[in-house]
């Protein structure tokens, strides 16, 4: 855990607020482009957020928070109700999202997804690798970071407003891209679902908000074997890993409880765990909130 | 020990009236008819509120309804939604919304002195969009109360001043009750070993949602 204070409040769009938090002590620790981070929200949920300032300044993060009207009370309490001065306490960077090193880059973007491409972007930059990104949102004014983007790299960012100009196609851009290009996606489910249609799955890597809908086989009980306190943990059905062992006197961290933010990473000892997550744990490593067992028994390192 | 009447008597509202003399007049310039920003704020931050309902004969029950800070979500200056979380599954509350829709809340918020008040008149509804806003640990509400609210304010602080229910040193108090197994034991005519049942109670809080 960090602790900050909210130094600015800076409305970007209508429904899209700039976060910029402060170090109250020492640095803050150091992150990569794609990178985010847990903020603990006063109101006791846990949200992540893509880290989009500058990875050189040590002394702030910089997120970006998209208000959302079916909020269950994170967006909402942080458009609300925050105000410069409180302290917030964030998680360590995390990154589930790294630039990998290309010769070239292609980075799509849809709505609030730019925040983790707009540090990528920067980065490409400054190494002078081409690259190119492709921000789609229904209207310029909608879009945060559009100008800024479009002062710092010109025509190097292409702006699409689906609401006059449509959805932009991805098919024909995958035709015309150099083979040796990278494409990073961030948006909506149905951006993710074209650009995975279009770019071959090398190539394309992708980060969602949002657990993709998928189904999983009933779930099965199953034993936790905690390895370092040689304690034995039953998991029943329709009672998450998570929950089992926290129960059992071994809370693990949690922040989405949906398996897209990694917090509550476990290392497998023994035993076949059924990923469940998003975002693909680790090899030996399991998200216990939502992954369970393949095999009736899992030994972890706990 | 002195025994004094096990029934005591009963004075009329008139009587009440003229004893309390009038109100002060900055108590009535309080009562809102809608959610203002400083209730929303307060709703925001509130963990617990008690809810009352009364049956179409008027007889009345409170309960607790408690969740993170906001669980209780403000769907428009006139309407909030609360979750109906799993409990004793007895529905009274249901049963007495579909009865009579009169509903009293007050909002508490840990540390702060001032209770919010809201009244309205409440329905049961399963609509998707306010269940979602509710949906906690990967698992939303089956059902959630919505409330029309026709009034709202700032009850004083003076209650829980004198009630010093945020003052840590008051956690104390908990010291001198039993055991909910005990009192389960007692309460139900059970023979079990009060430390088993608790363990048994307990085992069932770890299911909260």
């Amino acid at each position: 855990m960090q602790q900050t204070i909210v130094e600015h409040l800076d409305r970007l769009t209508e429904d899209v607020l700039a976060l910029t938090l402060r170090a109250t002590g020492e640095e803050l620790a150091p992150w990569e482009p794609g990178a985010h981070i847990d903020l603990s929200v006063p109101n006791w949920l846990t949200r992540q957020y893509s880290l989009c300032g500058d990875p050189a300044d040590r002394d702030a993060y910089r997120i970006a928070v998209r208000y959302d009207p079916l909020s269950r009370g994170g967006s909402e309490y942080l458009h609300r109700f925050l105000r410069p001065g409180r302290t917030l306490n964030v998680s360590l960077p995390r990154n589930h999202f790294p630039l990998a090193p290309a010769p070239r880059y292609l980075f799509l973007a849809g709505g609030i997804g730019i925040t983790p491409l707009l540090p990528m972007m920067r980065a490409a930059a400054t190494a002078a690798l081409p690259a190119t990104l492709l921000y789609v949102g229904p209207s310029a004014d909608t879009m945060p970071f559009a100008g800024e983007l479009r002062r710092s790299h010109g025509d190097r960012v292409r702006i699409v407003e689906t609401g006059r100009q449509g959805r932009p196609d991805l098919d024909a851009l995958a035709a015309t891209l150099e083979p040796d290009t990278l494409v990073y996606c961030c948006g909506p489910a149905g951006m993710l679902a074209a650009a995975e249609a279009a770019f071959p799955a090398e190539r394309l890597h992708a980060e969602r908000f949002q657990p993709a809908a998928r189904t999983f086989g009933p779930d099965t009980a199953f034993e936790a074997v905690c390895a370092r306190s040689a304690s034995t943990v039953a998991v029943p059905a329709g009672v998450s890993l998570l929950d089992a062992l926290s129960h059992a006197g071994h809370p693990l961290p949690a922040g989405c409880r949906e398996g897209v933010c990694g917090s509550c990473d476990v290392a497998v000892l023994d035993g076949s765990p059924e990923h469940r997550d998003d975002i693909g744990a680790p090899q030996g490593h399991m998200y216990p909130c939502v992954s369970r067992a393949l095999s009736p028994r899992l030994v972890l390192d706990l | 020990m002195t025994h004094v009447s096990t029934r005591p008597r009963r004075i009329s509202v008139s009587e009440v009236l003229t004893r309390l003399g009038p109100p002060e007049p900055m108590i009535e310039a309080k009562v809102r008819d809608r959610i203002d920003e400083y209730a929303r704020c307060f709703i925001a931050h509130s963990p617990l509120a008690m809810m009352a309902t009364a049956d179409a004969a008027g007889r009345t029950d409170c309960s607790p309804r408690g969740d993170y800070p906001g669980f209780v979500k403000v769907l428009d200056e006139r309407t909030i939604a609360l979750p109906d979380r799993p409990g004793n599954k007895i529905a009274d509350s249901f049963r007495n919304l579909d009865e009579n829709d009169g509903v009293g809340l007050c909002f508490l918020v840990p540390g702060v002195r001032e209770v919010l008040r809201v009244n309205g008149s409440g329905y049961v509804t399963d609509e998707p969009d306010v269940l979602v806003r509710m949906r906690t640990e990967a698992k939303q509400p089956q059902f959630a109360i919505v409330v029309e609210v026709a009034e709202t304010y700032f009850h004083c602080g003076r209650a829980l001043i004198r009630s010093r229910l945020w003052d840590p040193a008051s956690q104390a108090l908990a010291e001198g009750m039993p055991s909910i197994g005990e009192v389960a034991a007692a309460q139900f005519g059970v023979d079990q070993d009060p430390a088993l049942l608790e363990q048994f109670l307990e085992s069932g809080y770890r299911e909260l949602y």
